[in-house]
């Protein structure tokens, strides 16, 4: 005889159970792979061979691309984080302070629209409409005279890496100006008013006030801009390659090359693995030392 | 705030949206030119469209059509209009026909997919924020720690996976782990929404006899439209971009999405044609800005909720 209670908790467990199998199978047992994987050599239909930590090894110590392909990814998240946090936040304020909420709201569906376009599409737009070689910017160039410095911008070495930053200029177009917006539009009205009355306005009032005011949405943004920037490769695979040479190569690609080129499994999965360690340090760094404006309002 | 300080704002702000939008309308622009006329000159507007206007023009005035240099033609309005139209619309119409397919195959995976997401993260979190049972905090833990995974971590084994299960070349490749994964958004976001909810609804349909299922269905669901539409949207618009995975579970190529699919024409002989390619990049756009005009409030609560995760 079951207990009723039984009963009602086999009843729970049933209904989530579709929920755990996926995550169980699509989820756990890839990540749980990525580790066992990375200590073996092998590609699809070999037979596989343990090989301890030598994947690791290779790829830290002997791996050519290890150390620039680090560089890039270290100043391609740079420049993001820099670009996120600035240019989309200037445009969220000026929205805030326009007077009439119709006009706030025909901006944000302006900016929030490009969402719409795939990304995919807008790599392919940037790549061969505005950065290639009878492209958008080379015709400006020309128009105003400048020919002499059109070049193909993506695949000159000197330009590919910073052509693959300015992609999206100017990064307002998407989901970081609403994130600001709504965080500037929970500042009360209180706090408004409060600095108004001590003369405080203006840049003192953007610096003293509204930032501190939106920490946890630059947090927010801060945190998934270095994830992106780590993890992320998509659009490097579509705009560059990783070329020319190795210019514009991040780790990421360098794995998905290694699985996906040279059949190279378990070193590919040593790369994600380690990849992995770095994204999660990081966000544990962020969570631990970078206050949130909640936390902040609880100080003061 | 005084009225000059508003019109800088305007202004600022225009020069924004005009330098995020322009790329958009040169794409525009682009898919109803020829090559020519884009190695001509990069900012012209279509020549089909201009002779298009002309003949529009000549038909409504009834005045006689005339070629550039002025001299009378021996066309007559109605076919320069056919003919001008035909050359106007020759990049769309190609486009479509490479993009048709990869439409076809994004809307069912999409579809499925948001189905998927919207009945087990509703009935997971349904359960998991109104009952009390043994493991259910354990439960919650061992859903939400798959965030912190990133896809670089499992992209490879996800892979293999796939490839072991039999996956490879169907939409299941693409539809089980996407469900998988974007039912803990799915989870998360629901269970706060149920959480809010009062306890008495509950208790009353409780004592009324009512099921897990019942009130489920007749409780819960209805009170909860805003929610589901915004996990749906949100995870429509996931499955919409994503390009790697479609690009690398196609091996043969006949299941892309979208995604994968523009980018497999513009790497294709296609893509020496302009206006085709042009054309499948602003086709592959509408779909979603028909749901974004259709639904743009739910659209806008989603973005802000849906950056929770990190």
């Amino acid at each position: 005889m079951i207990s009723p209670r039984l009963q009602s908790t086999l009843g729970c467990y049933g209904i989530v159970l579709p929920s755990l199998a996926l995550l169980t199978l699509f989820v756990y047992l890839p990540v749980a792979w990525a580790f066992v994987g990375s200590v073996y050599e092998f590609e699809i239909g070999a037979e596989a061979q343990f090989v301890g930590f030598a994947n690791y090894a290779e790829y830290i110590w002997q791996d050519p691309t290890a150390l620039p392909s680090l560089l890039n990814m270290l100043a391609l998240t740079l420049i993001a984080v820099a670009v996120r946090l600035s240019f989309p936040l200037v445009v969220a304020r000026l929205i805030y302070a326009l007077p009439t909420e119709r006009w706030r709201y025909v901006y944000r569906v302006i900016f929030l629209a490009p969402v719409v376009v795939p990304g995919v599409a807008i790599q392919l737009i940037w790549s061969g409409m505005i950065f290639s070689d009878a492209g958008l910017l080379n015709q400006l160039l020309e128009s105003i005279g400048l020919v002499h410095w059109s070049r193909g911008w993506l695949a000159d070495p000197e330009t590919a890496l910073l052509a693959v930053a300015a992609v999206g200029f100017p990064f307002v177009g998407g989901f970081e100006v609403l994130i600001y917006y709504a965080g500037f539009s929970s500042i009360p009205d209180s706090v408004n008013e409060a600095s108004a009355i001590d003369g405080c306005t203006g840049w003192q009032k953007f610096f003293r006030i509204d930032i501190p005011m939106v920490l946890s949405q630059l947090k927010l943004i801060l945190i998934l801009t270095i994830i992106s920037g780590v993890q992320g490769f998509e659009h490097l695979f579509i705009l560059t390659r990783g070329g020319p040479g190795f210019e514009t190569t991040v780790p990421g690609l360098w794995m998905y090359f290694n699985a996906f080129s040279f059949q190279r499994m378990g070193y590919a999965c040593a790369i994600g693995v380690l990849l992995f360690i770095l994204v999660f340090g990081l966000t544990m760094l962020n969570l631990r030392y970078f206050k949130s404006s909640e936390q902040l309002q609880g100080v003061r | 705030m005084k009225r000059s300080h508003t019109w800088l704002i305007h202004s600022i702000l225009i020069c924004f949206s005009a330098l995020t939008l322009l790329p958009f309308v040169f794409v525009v622009n682009n898919a109803l030119r020829t090559n020519a006329e884009y190695y001509h000159d990069f900012f012209s507007i279509p020549g089909a469209l201009t002779d298009a206007l002309a003949a529009t023009g000549a038909l409504v005035t009834g005045a006689p059509l005339t070629n550039a240099a002025g001299v009378r033609t021996q066309i007559s309005a109605d076919d320069a209009l056919s003919e001008s139209m035909g050359r106007l619309t020759r990049g769309p119409r190609l486009a479509w026909k490479v993009i048709r397919p990869y439409m076809l195959n994004t809307i069912i995976v999409a579809l499925l997919t948001v189905t998927g997401v919207l009945l087990l993260g509703s009935a997971t979190a349904y359960v998991l924020a109104r009952y009390r049972f043994a493991g259910h905090r354990a439960l919650f833990l061992f859903i939400i720690s798959t965030m912190m995974f990133p896809g670089v971590l499992t992209l490879v084994p996800s892979f293999l996976l796939v490839k072991n299960l039999g996956l490879l070349n169907t939409y299941g490749a693409m539809i089980l782990p996407y469900i998988a994964g974007g039912q803990v958004f799915a989870i998360y976001v629901f269970k706060s929404y149920f959480e809010g909810l009062p306890e008495d609804l509950f208790e009353s349909a409780r004592m009324d006899g009512a099921g897990h299922l019942h009130i489920y269905w007749q409780i819960v669901l209805p009170l909860s439209r805003p929610v589901f539409s915004v996990v749906a949207i949100m995870n429509i618009l996931g499955t919409w971009n994503n390009f790697l995975w479609p690009f690398i579970t196609n091996t043969e190529g006949k299941q892309h999405v979208v995604a994968s699919g523009i980018y497999v024409l513009a790497k294709s002989a296609h893509a020496s044609n302009f206006s085709t390619l042009y054309a499948a990049y602003a086709i592959s756009s509408i779909p979603l800005l028909i749901l974004f005009a259709y639904a743009t409030k739910p659209f806008m609560r989603g973005v802000t909720s849906g950056a929770f995760k990190a």
